[in-house]
């Protein structure tokens, strides 16, 4: 390495790893939203007994659970635009990737949530007279959210690490921008240790809070 | 008030319930005993719909339980139901688990659903516990938090599994006093439990079951006295025991 | 869709379908000597989480803490990029220069330390899931803190932590992947290979989904073998899945 650690050349740069920045809190902030929706839907769906649904939403599931993300970033990168046969823009592509690869691993975890109440509560919801969505509603989920909470908010700060991926179809995020000056500049060092302090220190605050939550809030 | 006709059950090839009658009059308590294992809990779940049977007919004050077109929960809202895990919401306070069912279900408003709340946890001696969790309090008072929130629907009758084998034993009374006081005041009520003891002071009859089927339903009088079956007899020598 | 032309065949012409298999290769051998790096190294990490000794359980926390708050492709970078250019002279112009396959063994190395510190997680959740009785019950037989950990929590530990472990297997599987950035010629650049030279992208992507899924499939089927053959008589498998 010439000429020690150069930290100008990280000021010169902000504004652009600042747009990066920005990029990569949008996706993970969508991706985050529309994966817990889907989630949420597929876990209720899986716990239900309409027949044939279970089975094939475990399918879904299990099959994008067994894939790596880059290839699912690969797959709706170059078939969403020969689907629909337009061009969308990869921000979309890869958001659409995201949000339905994420919900398999959400709905997993909510579904994990909802099968820890213990079955007698929903009995005794039952014996009161509540009707099975009410027992669901006041008694299920208040039960399970305290425990999904800390894990699907764990799960959100794997995810934003995860959105670095998408530098395999060069969208502009915080590490690709970091990539695109490391490589202009030919300071590699420290441009990748600036990213990865930067997550270090973002995601082990994110994960004490989330600790601390957990705490907090043990039932 | 409650009536069971050739009630059966199985699982897959497991014949739980075996062809059970059973009337329940109004006003009536009946004790359910037995071996573990031998139906009572599945019976008595069967009474409010929490356990579907295979076959048979179960009516309460003449609706049936089975039917299509019967709507659960409005029937469930007038039986009360005592667990032996008291099966209190762990989320909500004592309080809260009482008033929960008594807005969502009989649609009464906070203030009415309050003071009910209040009056029932004066009754069972909880008034201070009102705010506390289920996991601050013993076993004792969390069953009579349980109790209080079956009565605050105003049940026509009052289903008991087991209510007390949970407890320790200096907790049992307590329990125990309190289900007698409703025994008294001439609440119907059908108690799966060991306790021979309230069985002989406040049960109208005695209901014997062993392998799924009812061996034995007798005056409480004509039971202890003399049991009719071996299997009985073998039951209630080896309980009386200690 | 409609307008798509199939061309299933391709895939089994020259060079493409050994661009499959080399690139099939590569993904389980850099899975599985990343594994053996991470086993015995999170195992390790986790234990020292569970020790009494302070300056140990702070060193595993840390390397887990660091390991799981980085993203791997930065990792990836950075063993990659910057750790040469931090190395003693010798040594960094070694291996920029004279190292034998460099990404690959870059790849392995950063897969395996990362999933260290997966497996370091679970051990020791492993390890505290076992009540502290068992720990006082084999010092009052007059074991050593030592033994105890050999004979009486281990064994147990890991029965428990059989599923997540194979899930962490699979995660270094999928996360193989990985290797593409630095320009490995693992199974997912391959098929991205194969989609820039003929168009055949569906089939490509397919082709590899579906050796990605087998294995997955085969591997939680030989993990369920281990499970029941290692059960502990009288007791219920915890989450099998
Ligand atoms: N879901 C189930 N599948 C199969 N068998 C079951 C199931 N639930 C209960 N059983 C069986 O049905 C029988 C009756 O169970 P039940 O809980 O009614 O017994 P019990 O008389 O209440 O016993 P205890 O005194 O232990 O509470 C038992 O042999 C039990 O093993
Ligand atoms: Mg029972």
């Amino acid at each position: 390495m010439e000429g020690g650690f150069d930290f100008a050349i990280l000021i010169r740069n902000a504004p652009f790893l600042w747009g990066g920045m920005v990029l990569t809190l949008q996706l993970t902030g969508l991706a985050v939203a529309g994966g817990l929706a889907l989630g949420l839907v597929l876990a209720v769906l899986r716990l239900s007994r309409i027949p044939f649904v279970p089975a094939l939403v475990a399918g879904y599931v299990n099959f994008l659970r067994s894939m790596p993300l880059i290839l699912a970033i690969f797959w709706f990168y170059t078939l969403i635009p020969k689907l629909t046969g337009q061009s969308v823009s990869s921000f979309y592509s890869v958001l659409i990737a995201f949000i339905l690869f994420e919900a398999a691993y959400y709905s997993e975890i909510i579904r994990a949530g909802i099968s820890s109440v213990r079955r007698g509560q929903i009995a005794a919801a039952l014996a009161l007279g509540l009707s099975n969505a009410q027992a669901m509603r006041y008694v299920v989920l208040p039960q399970a959210i305290r425990t999904m909470i800390p894990v699907l908010l764990t799960q959100s700060i794997v995810m934003l690490q995860d959105t670095s991926l998408v530098y395999v179809v060069g969208l502009r995020d915080f590490l690709t921008t970091a990539d695109i000056v490391a490589g202009r500049d030919s300071r590699p060092v420290e441009l990748y240790m600036f990213v990865a302090l930067t997550f270090l220190v973002v995601c082990f605050s994110a994960s004490r809070l989330v600790n601390r939550l957990r705490r907090r809030y043990a039932l | 008030m409650i009536e069971l006709k050739n009630v059966s059950k199985w699982y897959g090839a497991f014949r739980v319930l075996d062809d059970c009658s059973l009337r329940i009059a109004k006003g009536e308590v009946v004790v359910i005993c037995g071996p573990s294992g031998s139906g009572k809990s599945t019976l008595i779940k069967c009474m409010n719909g929490l356990e579907p049977f295979t076959r048979g007919e179960v009516t309460i004050d003449g609706i049936s339980v089975g039917a299509r077109d019967t709507q659960l929960p409005k029937l469930r809202a007038r039986i009360g139901m005592v667990f032996q895990n008291f099966e209190l919401f762990p989320h909500m306070s004592a309080a809260a688990n009482i008033t929960l069912a008594q807005l969502k279900v009989l649609g009464r408003d906070r203030a009415t659903a309050q003071a009910k709340t209040d009056a029932l946890l004066a009754r069972m001696g909880l008034a201070d516990h009102a705010a506390k969790f289920p996991a601050q309090l013993s076993g004792g008072q969390q069953q009579r938090v349980a109790i209080a929130r079956a009565l605050a629907m105003d049940p026509i009758a009052m289903l008991f599994d087991e209510p007390t084998s949970a407890l320790d034993p200096e907790m049992i009374t307590e329990v125990l006093d309190v289900m007698v006081g409703l025994a008294e005041e001439g609440m119907t009520m059908a108690v799966v439990t060991h306790e021979m003891g309230f069985a002989r002071k406040v049960a109208d009859r005695v209901v014997f079951m062993d392998e799924g089927a009812i061996i034995e339903d007798a005056a409480t009088a004509a039971f202890f006295g003399t049991p009719r079956s071996e299997r009985a007899q073998h039951f209630l020598s080896k309980i009386l025991q200690h | 869709m409609g307008s798509y032309r199939w061309n299933w065949p391709i895939l089994l012409a020259d060079p493409y379908y050994g661009w499959i298999v080399s690139g099939f290769g590569n993904t389980c051998l850099i899975a599985v000597l990343a594994w053996i790096i991470a086993f015995p190294l999170g195992s390790a990490i986790g234990i020292a989480r569970t020790t009494e000794l302070r300056p140990l359980r702070f060193a595993g926390t840390a390397y887990v803490e660091v390991f799981r708050n980085i993203p791997l492709l930065a990792q990836m970078f950075l063993w990659y990029f910057v750790v040469p250019e931090l190395l003693p002279q010798d040594w960094g112009r070694w291996v920029k220069r004279d190292m034998p396959y460099p990404q690959f063994l870059t790849s392995v190395l950063c897969l395996g330390l990362y999933t260290a510190s997966r497996v370091a997680e679970q051990v020791r959740s492993g390890l505290e899931a076992i009540p502290r009785g068992q720990h006082h019950a084999g010092l009052a037989m007059g074991l050593t803190p030592a033994q105890v950990y050999r004979y009486v929590r281990l064994p147990v530990a890991f029965r428990i932590i059989i599923p997540s472990l194979t899930s962490d297997f699979l995660g270094v599987f999928k996360n193989s992947s990985l290797a593409l950035t630095i320009g490995v010629l693992e199974l997912t650049s391959q098929a991205r290979q194969i989609e820039e030279y003929t168009f055949a992208a569906f089939e490509a992507f397919a082709t590899a989904t579906l050796l990605y899924c087998a294995v997955t499939g085969i591997v939680i089927l030989a993990m369920r073998q281990v499970e029941r053959r290692t059960r502990i008589p009288g007791t219920i498998a915890i989450g099998t899945q």
